[in-house]
């Protein structure tokens, strides 16, 4: 029983799986029923995935695990292999994290709706193909699982569709274009198999190796870059991702932005870095970090113009993606040190964001931020983990976001030196912007939903119940904690993300047998990277504590000569009444929508322009999908090989 | 025993740093006294005779003893937390400035990046407090701060990596630290003649930061009733207008350390790096003032404009000039 561990992924796996049969057969009279084997289920996998920390990240050990113990013979593999190493379990971590919290939302949140047996199956699909996307070691065992993960979302966001009817709208767009997605894939897992001659992950990383880049192997490259770039909602491809998020449950949106677009980036990651080790070409680096940077700047510029709480969310999702893969495509240690660090972090404040989109949600029963307003009085638990992600996203110190748009910065400035490229220069120029426009952004959010007057409609709203309030608590909490002690989060979890993406030959080694990588022209390298500047969080929140207890400390000692402090009289007094200048205050409102009045008039051609392109037509969208497919298989073809 | 004795000098030394100098006490004294010398020049150009030098003073003890109305549709605890948050913001930044030499109180902890971000906290406190003060008036004036906000901050990011590249070459350097001795050893940074455009790309990014004529957009007295401050009254209203004056103080301070870092001055290194200090700080006021005295409001889609357009593009000049190694 030394070993026991390496049961726990394909237990997590097939267990999540189980449940949701179990669900269907059990569950769909009674809600008590189903919500339990769902929550043990999530609980269960969670555990077992957060305990592979300690041989994964703390013992640095590449857990391997057959099916059937079907171990390579004759040196190839046939088996289907699960293997995690240290970039698979920092996903599989952030997945099993997102999946908790939500399930945990879910059973309040989803109360009001019918039909949960179909739902809690479906959550459990979701989770499950996410976990098995991230531990599997087999390129078709991938594809399956993205497809499960497809279907599932799609079904997902149509969950809502009687009281909804543009949620149906929504998994239409996914369906459509998440299946062009697939098919490219899979198109790509046939032709690596067509050159390779096996599916497995390890040995075609070693197999590629040491035959270089033939045509076959970079269209294979093409495709399943455009496709897992689908799957992570890349511009072009951004375009399914608003109306899906915006119209799925905010539980779901949850695993949506957590686990369901990560799971993308990974496949991403996985491909460039370790399968066709192919990061340390410059045209794969520029391609990787242009597509970013304009999904940063798409995504935050059509989130300026969002009238919907949730759609700004899903707008600001796909822009961090375009931070995360910006920093991913540098090809150097640091950039994908702090994409790794900002995917994480992305994971846990726009969780945070979206559970409480679902809170304001469940207590006024709208996200329409021109009809909301002033539930910081209200809704105070809300409001301040609203408030904490929001710091967190905008990159607001001590939060996480700091810390990781703070490496990512350096890390785009390094590369352009290092390059000498200029193209690197404007990428950190507009890496920089974005940070404020996400800012403004979510000051606009803030006093259209919390702040600001509060509409009649909404004068009876109430806080939401304690179980919705638990999860948003420990994502605040994280969000905080991973600023504050940022350099003990990214030495546990990053570090070993990082060397198992700059040095498979272990992941090799660990499938194949000591050796196989060696044989095969993949050396050990060991991770070099300095980070230059200097940043110590705690020192920070230490010396903020003192000043404000100075500033407090001096404004108190005036407080003897210092008037009154005057608070409102429970009767309507002119005194502490809001002054409209003579208007009725009917007139004088000023709805979230309007907040960016001289920066829309600025920039209105290129607001109209985007308009345009984002007409809402599936047609549109599908031809952006193939056409972004076609150019990224062109680029590659012309400028890799 | 004298292991605590240390640590407690220690502590007591950094309470010093943090209180007096060059913390929360220098900063809000000279912060008032340049606002002071501002109203005066500008008065003086204006053919008025204008308040006393001290005149700040007087008008924050005064609102410091007046009655603090919290209007019924607030959130009192924002309130009253968002005048003070963005002065700690404000006072902390000090301790990060190498000045004339001096080494910074606390010069390893920060660089370039953090100190832009550092700059958006008061901004933000001043949205949030106006936000949460319930006004429709603070509602177009918040709306117009973030604008303004993003009108200025283009040009800003440009301005410090232009900094970073001219210092570090081909290495990356965001510590301000070794921008100033960077400085000391090859002369300031406004003296190199492909850093003048960024230079007064700065210049001009001031007043939109501290909002002054013509970039007062967000407060607009006679127009919006001072957008976020409306609702404001007795010591949260004196703390933010502290706020304005520490943030005049501390964007003189920080052009001084961006562009005017080099005056090697030996032996005479207190009295000759306080003159200095001084001269430079009121110098660059008075750029400020001047463009006050002559200049109307600009409406806000004018303001953002020329911020992305003008502003950008000098800073743009600078750093296409640096990055041929001009």
């Amino acid at each position: 029983m030394s070993n026991f561990y390496v049961h726990f992924p394909v237990i997590s796996v097939m267990g999540l799986f189980l449940a949701a049969f179990l669900v269907e057969i059990f569950g769909s009279k009674n809600k008590y029923v189903r919500y339990i084997i769902s929550l043990i289920a999530c609980l269960a996998a969670a555990a077992m995935t957060f305990y592979l920390i300690v041989p994964v990240f703390l013992n640095g050990e590449v857990i391997s695990y057959w099916m059937g113990a079907w171990a390579p013979e004759g040196g190839y593999a046939f088996g289907i292999g699960y293997e995690i190493d240290g970039l698979g379990l920092f996903f599989g971590l952030l997945t099993a994290l997102t999946f908790l919290m939500s399930v945990i939302f879910s059973w309040r949140y989803m109360s009001r709706d019918g039909h949960l047996g179909h739902y809690y199956t479906l959550f459990l699909m979701l989770a499950g193909s996410v976990l098995g996307l991230v531990f599997t070691g087999d390129v078709f065992n991938l594809f399956i699982m993205i497809e499960i993960m497809t279907f599932a979302s799609v079904a997902l966001t149509a969950f809502r569709h009687k009281k909804h009817p543009e949620a149906l709208e929504g998994a239409f767009k996914y369906l459509v274009l998440g299946s062009i997605g697939s098919s490219m894939t899979l198109l790509g897992v046939a032709l690596l198999y067509l050159t390779t001659h096996t599916l497995n992950m390890a040995q075609i990383t070693a197999l590629i190796s040491s035959q270089g880049m033939q045509p076959t192997t970079l269209l294979a490259f093409g495709t399943m870059l455009a496709g897992l770039a689908v799957k992570s909602f890349v511009v072009p491809f951004h375009t399914p991702a608003a109306d899906a998020y915006a119209t799925a449950p905010a539980s779901v949106s949850t695993l949506f932005s957590g686990m369901v677009n990560k799971a993308g980036i990974y496949g991403i990651i996985r491909l460039t870095w370790i399968l066709f080790r192919a990061m340390d070409k410059e045209a794969l680096m520029l391609l990787l970090s242009i597509l970013g940077a304009l999904t940063m700047f798409i995504g935050v510029t059509m989130a300026l113009a969002q009238h919907d709480f949730k759609r700004l969310l899903a707008f600001h999702s796909i822009s961090q993606i375009g931070y995360v893969l910006m920093a991913v495509g540098l090809g150097t240690n640091l950039g994908l040190y702090g994409g790794l660090f900002h995917a994480m972090n992305h994971t846990l404040f726009k969780g945070l964001l979206f559970l409480t989109a679902g809170a304001v949600y469940y207590a006024t029963g709208t996200t329409n931020l021109d009809k909301l307003g002033g539930l910081a009085k209200r809704m105070p638990y809300t409001t301040v983990c609203f408030l904490a992600g929001a710091f967190a996203i905008s990159g607001i110190p001590p939060f996480n976001g700091f810390a990781s748009k703070w490496i990512i910065y350096q890390a785009a400035y390094e590369k352009a030196l290092l390059s000498g490229n200029i193209v690197y220069l404007i990428i950190t120029v507009v890496a920089l912007l974005v940070s404020v426009m996400t800012l403004a952004s979510f000051i606009k959010v803030t006093s259209a939903v919390f702040f600001g007057q509060t509409p009649a409609s909404l004068e009876r709203t109430g806080e939401v119940p304690f179980s919705m309030q638990l999860p948003m608590f420990i994502m605040s909490a994280l969000c905080l904690a991973a600023g504050l002690f940022y350099n003990k989060t990214v030495g546990i979890f990053v570090n070993p993300a990082v060397n198992a993406a700059t040095d498979p030959a272990k992941y090799v080694d660990t499938m194949m047998g000591d050796g196989y990588a060696f044989s095969h022209g993949i050396a050990p390298q060991p991770v070099t990277f300095t980070s230059v500047s200097i940043w110590d969080p705690v020192f920070w929140l230490i010396l903020f504590v003192i000043v404000t207890c100075a500033v407090t400390l001096v404004a108190m000692s005036g407080a003897r000569e210092r008037g009154p402090i005057s608070l409102p009289e429970k009767t309507a007094d002119d005194k502490h009444a809001t002054f409209f200048g003579g208007e009725k205050s009917l007139h004088s409102h000023v709805g979230g929508s309007d907040l960016f009045w001289g920066f829309k008039k600025d920039l209105k051609g290129y607001f109209r322009v985007m308009d345009d392109l984002h007409s809402g037509r599936t047609n549109d969208y599908a031809l952006w999908v193939v056409l972004g497919t076609a150019l990224i298989t062109l680029f590659t073809f012309i400028f890799m090989s | 025993m004298p292991d605590i004795l240390a640590r407690l000098v220690e502590i007591l030394l950094v309470a010093l740093h943090v209180l007096i100098f060059p913390g929360l006490l220098f900063a809000a004294v000279g912060g008032l006294l340049l606002a002071g010398i501002d109203r005066k020049v500008l008065a003086r150009m204006q053919r008025r005779i204008g308040p006393p030098i001290v005149q700040p003073f007087y008008d924050f003890f005064k609102l410091m003893g007046k009655e603090t109305i919290i209007p019924a549709a607030a959130r009192p605890g924002i309130y009253k937390a968002a005048p003070v948050i963005g002065l700690v913001s404000l006072s902390l930044m000090m301790l990060f400035f190498p000045i004339f030499g001096h080494k910074a109180a606390f010069g390893g902890v920060a660089d370039l990046i953090v100190i832009l971000y550092l700059l958006t906290i008061p901004a933000v406190a001043l949205i949030i407090g106006g936000s949460a003060s319930g006004s429709p008036f603070a509602g177009v004036g918040i709306s117009r701060e973030m604008v303004v906000m993003l009108g200025y901050e283009l040009p800003l990011v440009m301005v410090l990596l232009t900094v970073a590249k001219k210092v570090g070459g081909g290495s990356l350097v965001f510590s301000l630290q070794s921008i100033s001795e960077w400085q000391l050893e090859s002369g300031c940074l406004l003296f190199h003649w492909s850093m003048i455009p960024a230079a007064l790309a700065f210049l001009l990014i001031i007043p939109a930061e501290v909002g002054t004529q013509p970039f007062d957009v967000a407060e607009a007295e006679t127009e919006i009733c001072e957008g976020p401050l409306i609702e404001y009254s007795g010591a949260p209203l004196a703390i933010f207008k502290l706020n304005t004056a520490v943030k005049m103080f501390v964007m003189t301070a920080l052009f001084q350390v961006l562009f005017l870092g080099g005056i090697n001055l030996g032996e005479y290194w207190l009295l000759g790096g306080a003159l200095l200090f001084v001269i430079s700080a009121v110098l660059t006021i008075l750029c400020m003032t001047f463009i006050h005295a002559f200049t109307a409001r600009l409406k806000i889609e004018h303001l953002f404009k020329f911020y992305w357009t003008v502003v950008a593009g000098l800073a743009l000049v600078s750093l296409v000039l640096v990055w041929f190694g001009l």
